[in-house]
């Protein structure tokens, strides 16, 4: 499984793929950046931590995943590979489940740039301007711990993001899905059913009340796991004509 | 000579249609056996079922005696393939693209240097495959079937696209693939010059059913011999021929006469030649025509669909 692995990770060299990944934390630090050297008075490091992880939750991860694995699969569709890695002698389970784990790996890591990427922001903006440096504690546990929320429920929004990526030849039925998940997460940030919508669980990350907390990452870390599973399964034993 | 590959009554239907219709074939060891047939006759679908991309309808195929359905793992440790749509990676070098394979397939590093050098291409290994003009990702498709030195290639229409010195290069290669690493090699195409030229041993795909299968050197010399005859009077010795029992076709300078499967063409020459020369008509030449994979591809094609054509004693 590791060489399966490590064979995904190396095919991501020199790809969009890897260059998106980069990307999507980098803009949330540009918006931290410029923001930040347009105050007045100083904010406390939990606000501008806390206002980057809500625009990751909000609405660049669902966004990153719809684009991170619309492209991942097009690494495969585009150029038709599909044929040539299924006629391998290699259980085609674990190319899915290795395709998989790259995606989530990457996700993961994004999620650790949003956090390096934004402190480095906002002690940037802090050096060229020290009258706004940040107040209170830059408190690593909670902030990575938000983020390492996030990411758990967001494995179900990932899961159906991949298997429809995958599954469909075409980017169309992955980024319509992907663009219409987020489109409801954003309008209906405030509706109690958002809770169960994929795209608006890691937001709820976030929330006050602690059942949102809880159901989105049951929901979506919990039916994340089966889905990938699911994907997995399917996408090994059906035939590619 | 023992059977690298081998179908039984192997078919496939895509809902109504029936794209592969009980193909029995079988490709000994060593061969390079051409696949022929139309577009849209079966011959990737059953490719396809070969290296276990999609499952038969009915029937059955091994490859050097694995079942593919049973065993598809063993039977894909046993092919390297070249499919129409190479698959690869225009991100990454020719050599990455090739590693890839390579660590999923086990062989050491050396391998991918091997073959890069048996498709001389070592020279170009560095550069991105998105920069590789068709004939390069052609010779890059086989080098990646031949990673592991497996003993059956499977090559989906090999040359489609390359120019003609790389048909030519393409051609001579494959000719020697046998001779030179001793794996068997099935070729699918549906240019017949191609196959002529390179193959040992023809099957012949016609909706969906081999209608013709043998040893092509063999398929040439006995399947309906022919005598060209150049004559002074080609309507007259159309006429005699005719009355002699012969099935004639009369053309500007020349008749051709169609012998029964089997006969001697040899002693129908000397009758006919006798026959001529007797009714004072003056014979220029006369001798048996040499059969092209083209004649015999019009022959069994225009055959009804259950009618097959084969040599089972070849094998």
């Amino acid at each position: 499984m590791f060489t399966v692995l490590s064979v995904e990770a190396r095919k991501l060299n020199r790809s969009l793929a890897a260059l998106l990944a980069i990307a999507a934390p980098s803009l949330i630090a540009v918006f931290v950046f410029f923001n930040m050297m347009r105050g007045k008075a100083p904010a406390p490091w939990d606000m501008w931590m806390g206002s980057a992880s809500a625009i990751w939750a909000f609405f660049m991860l669902p966004m990153s995943v719809t684009a991170l694995t619309a492209l991942v699969a097009h690494m495969e569709h585009g150029p038709k590979s599909w044929d040539h890695l299924r006629a391998l002698p290699v259980p085609r389970w674990k190319l899915y489940a290795a395709k998989a784990a790259c995606v989530l790996a990457v996700v993961a890591a994004m999620s650790l740039m949003v956090l390096a990427m934004v402190w480095v922001a906002v002690s940037g903006a802090a050096a060229i301007r020290p009258e706004l440096v940040p107040t209170g504690t830059f408190d690593l546990t909670s902030y990575a711990r938000t983020l390492a929320m996030m990411f758990l429920s967001a494995l179900l929004l990932i899961a159906l993001q991949l298997w429809t990526a995958l599954r469909f030849a075409s980017f169309v039925p992955a980024l319509a899905l992907g663009i219409g998940g987020t489109f409801f997460a954003v309008v209906a940030t405030s509706a109690k059913q958002g809770v169960f919508l994929p795209w608006q669980m890691p937001v709820n990350m976030m929330a006050t009340e602690v059942w949102r907390v809880n159901a989105a990452l049951g929901l979506g870390g919990g039916l994340g796991l089966v889905a990938l599973t699911a994907m997995v399964v399917h996408l090994s034993r059906r035939a590619v004509l | 000579m023992s059977t690298a590959i081998k179908t039984t009554e192997l078919s496939r239907s895509f809902k109504r249609h029936l794209a592969v219709d009980a193909v029995s074939m079988t490709v000994p060891e060593r061969s390079v056996y051409g696949f022929l047939g139309r577009n849209g006759a079966g011959k990737t679908t059953t490719l396809k079922m070969l290296l276990g991309l999609i499952r038969p309808s009915c029937g059955t195929a091994s490859i050097c005696g694995v079942d593919v359905g049973r065993d598809r793992l063993g039977a894909a440790r046993k092919v390297g393939a070249l499919l129409e749509a190479h698959g690869f990676y225009g991100n990454l070098s020719g050599r990455e693209n090739l590693d890839l394979t390579r660590r999923l397939i086990g062989p050491p590093q050396a391998e991918t240097d091997r073959v890069l050098e048996v498709v001389e291409m070592t020279e170009h290994a560095a550069r991105r495959v998105s920069d590789y003009s068709l004939g390069m990702r052609q010779r890059l498709g086989l080098a990646r079937a031949m990673l592991g030195a497996p003993p059956v290639l499977i090559l989906d229409e090999p040359t489609n696209g390359l120019d003609p010195d790389g048909i030519a290069d393409m051609r001579r290669f494959l000719g020697d693939l046998p001779i030179r690493t001793g794996a068997t090699v099935l070729l699918s195409s549906h240019l017949l010059g191609e196959i002529e030229q390179t193959a040992t041993h023809v099957g012949i795909l016609h909706q969906g059913r081999l209608v013709l299968e043998g040893e092509l050197a063999r398929l040439k010399a006995e399947l309906i011999p022919e005598i060209a005859v150049e004559t002074n009077d080609p309507a007259r010795a159309t006429k005699l021929a005719g009355a002699q029992g012969f099935s004639v076709a009369q053309s500007a300078d020349r008749i051709v006469v169609s012998l029964k499967p089997g006969e001697d063409v040899r002693a129908a020459s000397a009758a006919l030649n006798c026959a001529l020369v007797e009714a004072g008509i003056a014979v220029f030449a006369i001798g048996p025509r040499a059969r092209t994979l083209e004649g015999i591809y019009r022959e069994v094609s225009s055959l009804p669909p259950h009618q097959t054509v084969k040599q089972p004693e070849l094998f």
